[in-house]
C-alpha cells in the first residue's frame, strides 16, 4: 500500500484559465508590436523573423489557450463526449504550431549566417564607397586646384631657371660644366667669348684638357679635382682668344650623385689677363722708375766731373797750338767727354730728371711728318719704304716737340736696323674719342723681336746691335718721355692686328698719349 | 471567395473524410509521441537561438535583454510541458477524481513521490509562458521605439 497525496485541481484550473485568456491577449499584442517594426523597417530581416515568430506563437497559444478555455465550457456545460472529440484537433493543432515555431527559429538562426555575410559584405561595400567618396572629393578638389598648382610650381620653376640662367648667360666670368671625361656639356656666352668660339654647339663634346695652354697644367687641374673634389682659385693658360693666351683663375668642384659616384665637373673661371698684364705692367714701371733713379743719381754724380774735365780739356786746349800732339789728346778727350754727356743727358732724360719740359700745344701729326721728312732720305738709300697713314681728325694736344720727335727717331731708327735694307716702315696715327687718346703706332718689316726679349727692350743699355753701334737707351729714353706725358709705350712682335699682319709688319711699336687740352699762357 | 471554398472544403475532408484503409492508421502513442518531439523541436531551436544572440548579439540594450529573458522563459515553459506531458501519460487512470460537472471539487489523488508533485507544480505551466510573452512584449515595444527614433533621423542604418 502506497501511501498517496490527494491535491484540488482548482488551482491549476484557475492558472490554466487565466493563463490562458492572458496568453491570447499577449500574443496578440506581441504579434502587433511585430507588424509594426515591420512596418517601420520592412527591409529589417530581423523584423520578419519576430513577425513570422510572433504569429505563429499566437497561432500556438489561440490553438492551445481557446481550447483549454473551450474545454471548461464543454465540462461545466456536461459536453464531456464533444470534448473528448474535439481534444485530438488541439494537440495537433498545437503540435503543428512548436514545429512551425521550431522551424521559424531554424529558419533565421540559418538566414541569419547568410544575412550576417551579407551585412559584412553590406559594410564593406559602404566602407568602400565612403572611402570612394573621400577619394572622390579629394581627386575633385585636387582636380579644381591642379591646374592652379601646376601653374604655381611653373612659376616657380620658370623664376628659378630665369634667376639662374641670368645668372648663368650673365656673369662676365667663364661657367661651365663637364660631364665625368671632362667634356664640355654647357658653358654660358662670357666662356664662349673667352675661349673665342662663337656657337656653343662647336665647343660641347671637346675636352677642357685641350685648352689648356700647358697639358702638364691640366693634367695637375685634373689631378686636384680627382683628388680633393674641387679646386680653388688655380691659375692656369688657356688657348683659344685671338689676342693670345688666355689666363684664367679656376674655381671648380666635382659633381657627385647620392652614391658618391662623379657625374661631372662644374666651374667658374675668372679672365685675369689683363690684370696679370697690369701687374707685369706695374712690376716693369716699378723696376723702370727703380734702374731711372739709379741712372739719374749715377749721371748726377758723373755729370760734374765730366763738366769739369770737358771744361780742363777745352781750356788746355786753348794753351796749346793746333797739329800739336798734345792738342789731338785733348781734342779726343773733348770729343769723349761729350759723348759721356749725352749719355748722362740720355740719362737723365730716361729718368726724367732733365729739368726743362717744354710742353706746347701742337699737332703730333706735323711732329710726324717732320721726322719722317729728315729720316725719309737715309730710309730711301736702303730701299725702306713708308707706308704712313695718319688720321685727318687727330686732336691737338699738348706735348714737348723736341722730345717726342727724340722718340720717333728712335723708333725709326730702330726699325731702319731691324730692317736693314729693303722693307717697310709703317707709321699710324689714329684717334680714340671713346677714351680720348691718340695712338700712334711705328712698326716695321723687320726680323721681329723673340718673345724672351719683348720683356727686357725697354731696359737701360739693352741692345741686341753690336759694340760701338748702340748705347741701349733709345728705348729707354723713349720709354721715359712717354711716360711723362702721362702715355704708355707698349710692343707687339708679331702684331695683333690683321691690318698691320697684312702689311707685313712684323714689329709694331704703339705710343698712347693722352689728349690734353690747350692751357692759357699767364701773363 | 476562392479562399473561403478553399477553407470550406479543406474543413470538410478533415472532419467528414471516409476511412483511407489504403494509407497506414496511426494509433493512439502516435500523436502523444509527436507532440513531445514537436514540444523538443522547439526546445531545440530556442537553444539554438539563445545560442546565437549570446554569442553573435545582433544588437545590445534593454529589448535584447527582455528578448533573451523571455526565450529563457519560453525554453523553460517547454521543458516543463513536455516533463509533464510525460508525466500524465504515466498516471493511473485513478488519479484524477473527477466531481462530475462541479470544478470545485475535482481532486488529484497522487502517489507521494516526488515526479508526482512535480507534475503537480508544473501544471501550472502558464507561469512560466505568460511572463515569458510578457518580456516578448516589452522586447518588441523597445525596438520599436528604436525603430520609430531611427525613422526620425534619416540615413541611420537599422540592425
Amino acid at each position: 500500500m502506497t501511501d498517496t497525496i490527494t491535491l484540488p485541481l482548482l488551482p491549476i484550473y484557475l492558472v490554466d484559465f487565466f493563463g490562458s485568456t492572458l496568453m491570447i491577449i499577449m500574443s496578440a499584442v506581441a504579434c502587433y508590436y511585430a507588424r509594426r517594426l515591420l512596418r517601420l523597417e520592412p527591409k529589417n530581416f530581423l523584423w520578419t523573423f519576430f513577425f513570422w515568430l510572433t504569429t505563429t506563437v499566437m497561432a500556438l497559444a489561440v490553438s492551445r489557450s481557446l481550447w483549454h478555455l473551450l474545454r471548461y465550457i464543454f465540462i461545466l456545460g456536461g459536453l464531456n463526449s464533444v470534448w473528448r472529440a474535439l481534444s485530438p484537433y488541439s494537440g495537433s493543432v498545437n503540435t503543428i504550431a512548436f514545429c512551425v515555431a521550431a522551424a521559424v527559429v531554424f529558419y533565421y538562426h540559418n538566414t541569419e549566417k547568410v544575412v550576417a555575410t551579407v551585412q559584412r559584405d553590406a559594410e564593406s561595400l559602404r566602407q568602400a564607397h565612403l572611402k570612394l567618396a573621400e577619394a572622390h572629393t579629394e581627386l575633385h578638389q585636387l582636380n579644381l586646384t591642379l591646374e592652379e598648382r601646376v601653374e604655381k610650381r611653373a612659376r616657380e620653376l620658370r623664376l628659378s631657371e630665369e634667376k639662374f640662367r641670368g645668372f648663368f648667360e650673365g656673369s662676365k666670368d667663364m661657367i661651365y660644366f663637364c660631364d665625368a671625361a671632362g667634356r664640355f656639356c654647357d658653358i654660358n656666352e662670357s666662356g664662349l667669348r673667352l675661349l673665342g668660339i662663337e656657337r656653343r654647339e662647336d665647343l660641347l663634346g671637346q675636352p677642357l684638357a685641350e685648352f689648356f695652354l700647358d697639358r702638364e697644367r691640366g693634367a695637375q687641374y685634373r689631378a686636384l679635382l680627382a683628388a680633393h673634389g674641387q679646386v680653388k682659385d688655380f691659375e692656369a693658360e688657356f688657348v683659344g682668344r685671338e689676342d693670345g693666351p688666355l689666363s684664367l683663375m679656376i674655381t671648380a668642384a666635382t659633381l657627385t650623385d647620392r652614391a658618391g659616384a662623379t657625374q661631372g665637373y662644374q666651374g667658374i673661371a675668372k679672365d685675369i689677363t689683363h690684370f696679370k698684364k697690369m701687374m707685369e705692367q706695374l712690376v716693369h714701371s716699378e723696376k723702370m722708375t727703380s734702374v731711372g733713379q739709379l741712372a739719374a743719381g749715377v749721371a748726377h754724380e758723373i755729370n760734374t766731373p765730366l763738366g769739369i774735365i770737358l771744361g780742363y780739356a777745352q781750356l788746355l786746349e786753348e794753351d796749346f797750338a793746333e797739329q800739336t800732339e798734345v792738342h789731338e789728346t785733348l781734342t779726343i778727350i773733348e770729343k769723349q767727354a761729350k759723348i759721356c754727356r749725352r749719355i748722362v743727358a740720355d740719362l737723365l732724360n730716361f729718368s726724367r730728371q732733365t729739368l726743362e719740359h717744354n710742353k706746347l700745344y701742337g699737332d703730333l701729326n706735323q711732329c710726324l711728318e717732320e721726322v719722317l721728312a729728315i729720316v725719309n732720305h737715309t730710309l730711301n738709300m736702303d730701299h725702306i719704304f713708308i707706308h704712313r697713314c695718319l688720321a685727318e681728325n687727330l686732336p691737338k694736344t699738348c706735348f714737348d716737340n723736341e722730345r717726342m720727335r727724340q722718340v720717333f727717331v728712335n723708333l725709326l731708327t730702330n726699325a731702319h736696323h731691324a730692317i736693314g735694307s729693303e722693307g717697310i716702315i709703317g707709321v699710324w696715327s689714329r684717334w680714340y674719342e671713346e677714351s680720348g687718346q691718340i695712338e700712334i703706332i711705328i712698326g716695321d718689316s723687320g726680323s721681329g723681336i723673340p718673345p724672351d726679349q719683348l720683356g727686357r727692350i725697354f731696359d737701360p743699355f739693352y741692345t741686341t746691335k753690336g759694340v760701338g753701334k748702340g748705347t741701349g737707351l733709345g728705348l729707354s729714353v723713349s720709354f721715359g718721355i712717354i711716360q711723362d706725358h702721362n702715355g704708355r709705350i707698349e710692343v707687339k712682335s708679331p702684331p695683333l692686328e690683321p691690318e698691320l699682319v697684312a702689311l707685313d709688319m712684323h714689329t709694331t711699336f704703339h705710343i698712347f698719349l693722352p689728349v690734353i687740352a690747350e692751357v692759357p699762357e699767364k701773363e | 471567395m476562392k479562399k473561403h471554398a478553399f477553407l470550406l472544403a479543406c474543413g470538410y475532408l478533415l472532419c467528414w473524410s471516409p476511412p483511407a484503409w489504403a494509407v497506414q492508421v496511426h494509433g493512439d502513442p502516435e500523436g502523444y509521441l509527436v507532440h513531445q518531439m514537436g514540444h523538443l523541436f522547439f526546445i531545440a531551436a530556442l537553444v539554438s537561438l539563445l545560442c546565437v544572440l549570446v554569442k553573435r548579439p545582433p544588437g545590445r540594450g534593454t529589448p535584447w535583454r527582455h528578448l533573451k529573458i523571455s526565450l529563457t522563459l519560453f525554453l523553460l515553459w517547454n521543458i516543463d510541458t513536455t516533463l509533464v506531458h510525460w508525466l500524465v501519460y504515466r498516471l493511473p487512470g485513478e488519479a484524477f477524481l473527477f466531481a462530475g460537472g462541479s470544478l470545485l471539487d475535482d481532486r488529484l489523488v497522487l502517489p507521494l513521490a516526488g515526479r508526482w508533485l512535480f507534475y503537480y507544480l508544473g501544471s501550472f505551466d502558464h507561469l512560466l509562458c505568460v511572463p515569458a510573452s510578457w518580456f516578448l512584449i516589452l522586447s518588441l515595444r523597445g525596438f520599436c521605439v528604436e525603430a520609430t527614433g531611427r525613422q526620425n533621423q534619416t540615413g541611420v542604418q537599422a540592425p
